[in-house]
Parts: C-alpha cells; sequence; structure tokens
C-alpha cells in the first residue's frame, strides 16, 4: 500500500484500520488520518441539526378501508360511491389521473399504484440482473412464458394483487427503473393510462389477463410495451 | 383479533418506529433539500405513504432503511413536483439559512456551509455515512451505486470540505 492508496481508504471510511505496515512508517499519512477523523467529527456535529417536535399527519383519511392489508382486499366487495371515494382519497396523495378509459378499474389502479411503495428497494438503478433461478420461481412456467425481450430484469419478487400472487418485476428504462406486474387473471377491457406527477404508466389488456407497466413521468414506454408484449404468454 | 384490536395493534406499531426514527427522517430529508421547511413536508409525506404501506416492513429491524428509502424518494417527488430551481447559495430563503444557522457555533456554521454547498452527489453519501451510520454496501443499496463509487464519492466529499474549511481558514 502506497501513500495515496492509503489516503483514498481512509478519506473514505476515516474508521479505516487497515495499512497498519505503511502508516507505521509513514508520519505524513498519520498525519492526515488523525485530520480526516478531527474532520470527521466535526462534520457529524454539523449534520446533526435541531429537530422539530414530531408532528405526526392525519392518518384517519387513509385509515380504514384504504389500508386494508393487499392480501386481504379482494374486488367489488365496497360499494361504488366508497370504491370511488378511496380513488378519489388516493389520488389525491399520489396524483394518480386515468386517461383514455372511463373509471371502471379505480380497484385494480388503485392497488397497482399503492403498490409500487410497497417495494422500496425494488427500484433500484443497477445492472445487475435477477437470478435466473429467482426469475423461473417468480414467473412459473405454468403461468407465463418470457422470452428474452423484456429487457434486463433487476428485481423479481411474488406479490400480492386483489388478493392473487402475481410476479413483480423489475427492469431498467432509459429514465429509470420500470415496474412491470403480471396480472394474468385481471381482465381490462382497453388499455388504461395512468399518469401522475411522477409516474407514467399503463394496464394493457393481454389476452383474459392484463400487465401493467409504470415507470418514472419521463419514461418513453412505447418501446418496452412492445418488448413485454412480445415477451410475455400466459400458459393458462 | 378484531379489525379494532388490528388497528389498534397497527397504530401502536407505526408510533412506535416514527418515535424511534422521526429524527433521523428529519435530518436526512433536511440534508437532502437543504431547507427546513421542504424537510418537514416531505417527512409529512413520507409518514403517510410509510403509513399505507406498513404491512410491506415485514422485519422492523429493516424499518430505518425502509423509511429513509421512502423519505428518498418523496425528496424526489417534491423536487419534480415543484421543479424547484437549484439554490444559488448566496441567495437563501429564511428556511434555508435556518438549516445553516442552527444551533450557532462559529466552527459548525463554517463546516455546515461546506457541507451545503458540496454537490448532491457527494453530500447524500456523506449524510448517510456520517449521520445514519450506513456501511459502503448499505448507501449503494440506497442510492444505486456500485460500492466502488461510493468510496469515490465518500473520498472526494472529504477533500472537498477539508479544501473548503481550509481555504475558509487562509481568508480569515
Amino acid at each position: 500500500m502506497n501513500c495515496e492508496d492509503y489516503r483514498q481508504a481512509i478519506a473514505a471510511e476515516p474508521s479505516y484500520d487497515g495499512g497498519a505496515a505503511h502508516l507505521a512508517a509513514c508520519s505524513g499519512c498519520r498525519a492526515f488520518r488523525d485530520e480526516m477523523r478531527s474532520l470527521d467529527g466535526r462534520i457529524r456535529r454539523a449534520l446533526a441539526i435541531g429537530v422539530p417536535e414530531l408532528r405526526m399527519p392525519d392518518l384517519q383519511d387513509v385509515d380504514g378501508e384504504n389500508v386494508v392489508p393487499l392480501a386481504g382486499r379482494t374486488r367489488f366487495t365496497m360499494p361504488a360511491w366508497l370504491a370511488v371515494a378511496a380513488m378519489l382519497v388516493l389520488a389525491a396523495f399520489v396524483g394518480l389521473r386515468m386517461v383514455g378509459s372511463n373509471v371502471t378499474y379505480p380497484s385494480l389502479a388503485d392497488e397497482i399504484v399503492a403498490h409500487l411503495d410497497h417495494e422500496p428497494y425494488a427500484l433500484r438503478v443497477t445492472d445487475e440482473p435477477v437470478d435466473a433461478g429467482r426469475l423461473a420461481k417468480v414467473v412459473p412456467a405454468n403461468l407465463a412464458a418470457m422470452n428474452h425481450d423484456t429487457g434486463l430484469i433487476t428485481y423479481a419478487q411474488t406479490c400480492v394483487i386483489n388478493g392473487k400472487k402475481i410476479p413483480h418485476l423489475v427492469i431498467q428504462g432509459q429514465r429509470g427503473p420500470v415496474t412491470i406486474l403480471l396480472l394474468p387473471d385481471e381482465a381490462v377491457e382497453s388499455a388504461v393510462q395512468l399518469e401522475g406527477e411522477s409516474i407514467n404508466g399503463i394496464i394493457l389488456p393481454v389476452g383474459n389477463g392484463s400487465i401493467a407497466i409504470i415507470g418514472e413521468r419521463d419514461e418513453e414506454l412505447g418501446p418496452i410495451q412492445q418488448n413485454i408484449l412480445n415477451s410475455v404468454t400466459w400458459s393458462t | 383479533m378484531n379489525s379494532s384490536d388490528a388497528g389498534t395493534t397497527r397504530r401502536r406499531r407505526f408510533d412506535e418506529l416514527v418515535g424511534v426514527f422521526h429524527q433521523d427522517m428529519y435530518r436526512y430529508a433536511a440534508w437532502l433539500s437543504r431547507d427546513r421547511t421542504v424537510a418537514e413536508d416531505v417527512v409529512q409525506e413520507s409518514l403517510l405513504r410509510a403509513w399505507k404501506s406498513l404491512e410491506s416492513l415485514r422485519d422492523d429491524a429493516a424499518a430505518k432503511h425502509w423509511l429513509l428509502t421512502i423519505v428518498r424518494r418523496e425528496n424526489a417527488r417534491y423536487f419534480e413536483r415543484r421543479r424547484l430551481e437549484t439554490v444559488d447559495v448566496d441567495d437563501l430563503t429564511p428556511s434555508q439559512e435556518a438549516l445553516l444557522a442552527d444551533q450557532p457555533d462559529h466552527e459548525l456554521d463554517d463546516v455546515r456551509d461546506a457541507i451545503y454547498r458540496l454537490d448532491d452527489d457527494y453530500r447524500e453519501p456523506l449524510v448517510l455515512q456520517v449521520l445514519m451510520g450506513y456501511s459502503t454496501n448499505e448507501i449503494g443499496e440506497l442510492m444505486g451505486l456500485r460500492q466502488g463509487a461510493v468510496l469515490t464519492r465518500l473520498h472526494r466529499a472529504r477533500l472537498k470540505l477539508k479544501d473548503a474549511l481550509n481555504s475558509d481558514l487562509s481568508e480569515t
């Protein structure tokens, strides 16, 4: 280890305790280490700003029917007026707007948009593909077949939408991660556009089911839609 | 367990988590946004989102990372909605000044000002490492970066701060 290597390491992590042999022979690096550790103490104190008293938001608006766990939630059990009310409450929070269709599927759109926040870890920018074995487990052959046109799949998880287990995938789009939900049992009459302050999505009818594709607001979904439609075939 | 009991249990769990991590949420939001008022808004939105998706947090041991991830997304959404222009450090609003003027202390003011002037790419990993106690792996996971990129940003961040503070000293 030379001085440059050591100083890079200690400046990245002042608690770094490697390079003992180099340190013993280099007074310059010992001084640099001490300076970095002293600086870190000042940074820590500077960052620890005062915090105002906790002001809890009004959780009542999203209480009750609106926060029933997804696994226990069923479609079409609420009166229509309540479903629409729930949709409006949700829209107030996420800025959701449905375009190109009358509001025939508030429950499905509601659950899909809400689900985006269920697994924030999924939305990572990465070039590491998900393990093939995991992908095969999440998208079993008896549910759907996928060829390699989907793009780089970086996340795969079995999730629950409307009480049914479905594959939740994430691919890497031009503007960031794009969520793909395969919904073999959720039929929609026509494409349902989801537009929001920060999202751009669509629920596409595919056979007797549908596929939801949601990306960042400025993501160009056209090519992704085409790839997904070419790639996915329901097995049932 | 009836629905009322379940609701009470759910609320108690939420309150306990927020009680433990509220300070981290606020400080992270404040240093991401560099604005105390924005930080309060971001934390409010984050609490709502966390409440709505509480069932997705299967292990409370992961609560801190889960909540900070939500804060990070909400901060991005906030700025996307508002399309706030880049802040000119010489033309601050009162709530931005309030961040820099926290706990008046001449030495800390200088450090705080230098941190404030760091680019987001350097400031965020520094906050996560120093204030939140994150490892470089955890920072990479949260920010979508490889570990090497995290180490480079942390190294550069500290050198920039060191240079800025030494420059301040030489000017006084």
